[in-house]
């Protein structure tokens, strides 16, 4: 045990008594906790420190001493001002003194001499909130209990006194070297962070809350360090930016104002306060991206003409920032994607009539990928820049160049590339994957058609078609793709596909069954006679076919065919009438020919019609144009391009050259018939004939928007039973904008047929009331 | 006082006013605000200055003192001002503390006068209440037997002070 301390000798212990004598005794050791703290303590010193206080606060003689103010209120009188006044008085002076000695020293030596000073006096000021414990635990205590302000217990007080009398004096130059410093960092110089840090923690431990000595508040802090930091960090970006902007381009300064941003948000992680972080990004964020917003938006036509993503990423994320800095943008970008997308229908439709409806919805759809890969990846996949996108795909595909005539060509076109997918005859048979990749496609550019009706009417139509012709590619992808249009538009949207598609299946049943009750009922000659056929049966309400326009006798075997399985199904669904759709059935016919001793066999496959046609060059090598008209009942415009397509083929042969399938024509049978496929495809549609179908469609359209606008107005009026005019228009938009967008002038014209129709009538005022 | 040692609890050494060392577990030792601050603050370094000078306690109380912190080494550090006035409100004393109590009036007050001191909350609320029980249900003449304490009041002084008190007399 070696003690060799050079302190000097405490004093001898005062009389409890003796006010003076003890604040002697106590300064000496308050004086060198304070200033000699460095070369340790003695126990006996602290415990003497501790002591004398204890004693002069319990000492009996409570009354008397001193000139100080006597309290006489109710309860013990407790001793301890008059040290706790000697305290302050001895703080006052020290500081003082250190306040003086700052005075010598600025910058970072400033720095580090407040920082040295501010850790030496807290640590005393621990000591000596410990050595007056006592004080603090009755006198003190009791004081505050009692509501008296600005009285702290003995460590607060500390730091009120260092607030009053050292730190007001000094802040400013203290600040002034810490704003110095982080402006050295900020120009690339290396710091002594830490010593920015000790001057917050600093600041922020003189945050007292005069109502509570035990919380402590941020105000110091915010008035002299956030304050002028926040001042200092706009007035250096204001002009650093405007410095750089002024040398460099606008992408050139994105990108600094983004690592300037980052730099400022690492500075708080690494020396200030978590609190600064909001008010410094927000102060940055003025100077480095609002006050140059203009600029910055005027950049982005550019990159988009160019495509520059990330830079658009960048500029997003710049403008994101501040507030109300994407709206701008938001207009720019959806005119430019309208305008890329008609640049890009422009550009496909020189086509014409001919435009090839892949080409048309490629088109569309790149355009439409590109900015959605935009708003993703640059834009962060926001949802008002989504909506924007949306807008703008939603112009261009209703109204471009193609759609000029009426903005059913869309529809059209789209529905018409969906049929080409789903036919068998895609030549190439698409993988399962990308079929579905495909049809999530064609719903992308079906979510921003307009006419939902329209592209409805197409399709059913080309469903029937491949249906009925067992051209559908593949069952999965015919009901995937139905699915997806219900999700889009509802049940009802999809009603009828769906139950063309039952229809298919329960044919498929009724077919086998068909066959057993066959061998079951025929004998073997009349099997072997009976033509092999299969058949479809098509709910009336559900298929948009029609019954044939031409009357038709077909050959004598296809009737004792059908006429055969016409029973078998009256047996099976009594009271329903089955309606033969000629104009959609076909049939393989086999024609064998005997050529200078060889033998070979063609299957052709013909439509009926031309079944019937060709069945009568069985009887005679010649038929006469007549005899076919007489034979099938065909009308012109049915017979005669069956005939041309048999003539092309060179299965029969006209009696002239380029004679035209008319009256006073004579077809031979060609017996040196000679292809190089042994399956002849005749059953080919008639390019007039899709025409008019198309035509057909349209036209329907029309009259089906006029009943369903009708209707929709009934339903709207049952329901509210009187309605002023003007309400009752809009809410019909409202119902009907998801199939089409109509026209207030057809409303209102509906409602005027159901006037009329006596379903409405009008009331007083503006208002129609419904009738039952 | 010796550096931690693995194997061996700290402890410290204390001088009482009689000139006696006490040594005692550190733990035990603070119990005491004050020697707990005092270790605190001066650190590993006070090791080396022997034992710790507490010149307002005598060895016998001192002891007894002890016996209680050893008592109660493992209770809780003491709460926050609001629960202790619950505490303070009743005068309830656990039954070691009551057993401890049990000594002469002048032991009693040591012991409270060293646990203000040494600044031990918990020992200062069970002396002031044992010293309370004492009181408790006592008349006031009683109670100046008890304490031995002489009647300083004229006939008049005590006749207003009844007066003024009359309200919170049990009836």
């Amino acid at each position: 045990m070696t003690t060799s301390r050079h302190q000097g000798t405490m004093p001898p212990m005062p009389n409890k008594d003796d006010v003076d004598g003890t604040w002697n005794f106590l300064e000496t050791g308050v004086s060198r906790i304070m200033e000699n703290l460095r070369e340790g303590m003695e126990m006996k010193t602290y415990m003497g420190l501790y002591t004398a206080i204890h004693n002069f606060c319990t000492a009996q003689k409570a009354v008397g001493t001193g000139g100080f103010n006597n309290n006489t209120r109710g309860g013990a009188h407790l001793l301890g001002e008059d040290l706790y006044n000697h305290l302050i008085e001895y703080l006052k002076a020290h500081l003082g003194g250190v306040q003086q000695a700052s005075k010598a020293h600025v910058d970072e030596a400033l720095l580090a001499f407040y920082i040295k000073e501010w850790n030496r006096y807290t640590t005393a000021g621990t000591y000596n909130n410990h050595l007056f414990r006592y004080l603090n635990r009755h006198w003190v205590k009791r004081e505050m209990d009692e509501g008296k302000k600005n009285i702290y217990d003995i460590y607060t007080l500390h730091l009120v006194r260092w607030k009053e009398d050292m730190f007001l004096g000094t802040q400013k130059s203290v600040m002034a070297s810490v704003l110095k410093l982080v402006e050295k960092e900020r120009n690339g110089e290396t710091i002594e962070r830490s010593q920015i840090k000790s001057v917050v923690d600093s600041f922020v431990s003189l945050g007292l809350d005069e109502s509570d000595s035990n919380k402590s508040t941020l105000d110091v802090y915010k008035e002299y360090f956030e304050k002028p930091f926040l001042e200092a960090t706009a007035a250096y970006y204001q002009k650093e930016s405007k410095e750089f902007l002024a040398e460099n381009s606008v992408v050139e300064y994105m990108k600094k104002a983004e690592i300037r941003l980052d730099e400022e948000k690492e500075r708080v992680g690494l020396y200030l306060l978590n609190e600064i972080m909001t008010p410094l990004m927000r102060t940055s964020e003025k100077v480095l991206i609002a006050d140059h917003s203009l600029a910055l938006r005027e950049e982005f036509q550019i990159l988009l003409d160019n495509d520059r993503q990330d830079d658009l990423a960048r500029m997003y994320k710049l403008l994101a920032r501040i507030p109300e800095g994407l709206d701008p943008l938001r207009g720019r970008f959806e005119n430019h994607v309208r305008k890329k997308g008609l640049a890009a229908v422009d550009r496909v439709s020189q086509d014409g009539e001919n435009l090839e409806p892949a080409v048309y919805v490629a088109a569309l759809l790149e355009v439409h990928t590109q900015y959605q890969d935009l708003v993703n990846k640059a834009f962060n996949g926001e949802s008002e820049f989504v909506r924007s996108l949306d807008n703008a795909c939603r112009e261009f595909v209703n109204r471009n160049r193609v759609c000029k005539t009426g903005s059913t060509k869309s529809p059209e076109l789209l529905a018409k590339y969906t049929d080409g997918l789903l036919k068998r005859s895609n030549a190439k048979m698409t993988e399962e994957d990308d079929m579905e990749n495909l049809l999530t496609q064609i719903m992308t550019v079906f979510k921003y058609i307009e006419d939902k009706d329209v592209f409805q009417k197409f399709y059913s139509r080309m469903l029937a078609k491949r249906l009925v012709q067992t051209s559908s590619a593949s069952d999965d992808a015919e009901t995937s793709m139905i699915s997806k249009l219900k999700e889009a538009c509802g049940f009802e949207y999809t009603n009828k596909l769906q139950r063309m598609f039952q229809d298919m299946q329960i044919s498929k049943d009724l077919n086998s069954s068909y066959k057993d009750w066959q061998m079951k009922l025929l004998g073997e000659e009349d099997r072997k006679l009976a033509v092999d056929a299969t058949y479809s049966i098509l709910g009336t309400g559900f298929w948009p076919l029609t019954a044939p326009t031409t009357p038709f006798a077909p050959p004598q075997t296809i009737v004792k065919t059908y006429e055969r399985f016409a029973k078998f199904y009256s047996n099976k669904h009594s009271g329903r009438k089955l309606t033969w759709l000629w104009q959609l059935c076909k049939g393989d016919v086999r024609a064998t020919y005997n050529t200078g001793g060889k033998k070979a066999t063609y299957m052709f496959q013909v439509s009926t019609y031309q079944m019937a046609i060709l069945l009568l060059f069985n009887d005679s090598d010649t038929v006469t144009y007549e005899e076919m008209e007489q034979a099938t009942k065909l009308q012109k415009e049915t017979l005669k391009p069956s005939i041309d397509i048999m003539v092309k083929a060179k299965v029969i042969l006209p009696s002239q050259d380029n004679a035209k399938a008319e009256p006073g024509t004579t077809y031979t049978f060609n017996p040196g018939f000679k292809n190089k496929k042994l399956k002849i495809n005749l059953n080919l549609a008639i390019k007039a004939e899709q025409k008019q179908e198309s035509e057909d469609t349209h036209k329907t359209i029309e009259e089906d928007r006029k009943l369903l606008m009708q209707s929709a107005i009934v339903r709207i009026m049952k329901s509210r039973k009187k309605m002023k005019h003007q309400m009752l228009v809009s809410e019909t938009i409202q119902q009907i904008k998801s199939r089409f967008s109509p026209k207030v002038q057809d409303i209102k014209k509906c409602i005027d047929i159901l006037l009329e129709k006596e379903y409405l009538e009008r009331l007083e005022g503006d208002e129609l009331g419904y009738l039952a | 006082m010796a550096a931690a040692d693995s194997t061996e609890k700290p402890f410290v050494l204390i001088e009482t006013s009689d000139g006696i060392e006490i040594r005692v577990d550190r733990e035990v030792a603070e119990r005491s605000v004050l020697i707990k601050n005092l270790l605190e603050d001066l650190g590993p370094e006070a090791a080396e200055q022997g034992a710790i000078p507490i010149p307002n306690v005598n060895e016998a109380v001192m002891r007894k003192v002890l016996e209680w912190c050893e008592q109660h080494k493992k209770d809780p550090p003491a709460a926050a001002d609001d629960d202790a006035d619950n505490r303070k409100k009743t005068t309830d004393i656990d039954e070691w503390d009551q057993k401890f109590m049990q000594v002469d009036q002048e032991m009693l007050f040591e012991i409270i006068l060293a646990a203000n001191y040494l600044d031990i909350k918990a020992l200062l609320d069970v002396g002031c209440k044992t010293v309370a029980n004492m009181i408790k249900g006592k008349s006031p003449d009683e109670i100046r037997k008890t304490f031995n304490i002489q009647n300083d009041f004229t006939p008049e002084e005590e006749d207003q002070i009844r007066r003024e008190n009359e309200w919170a007399e049990d009836r």
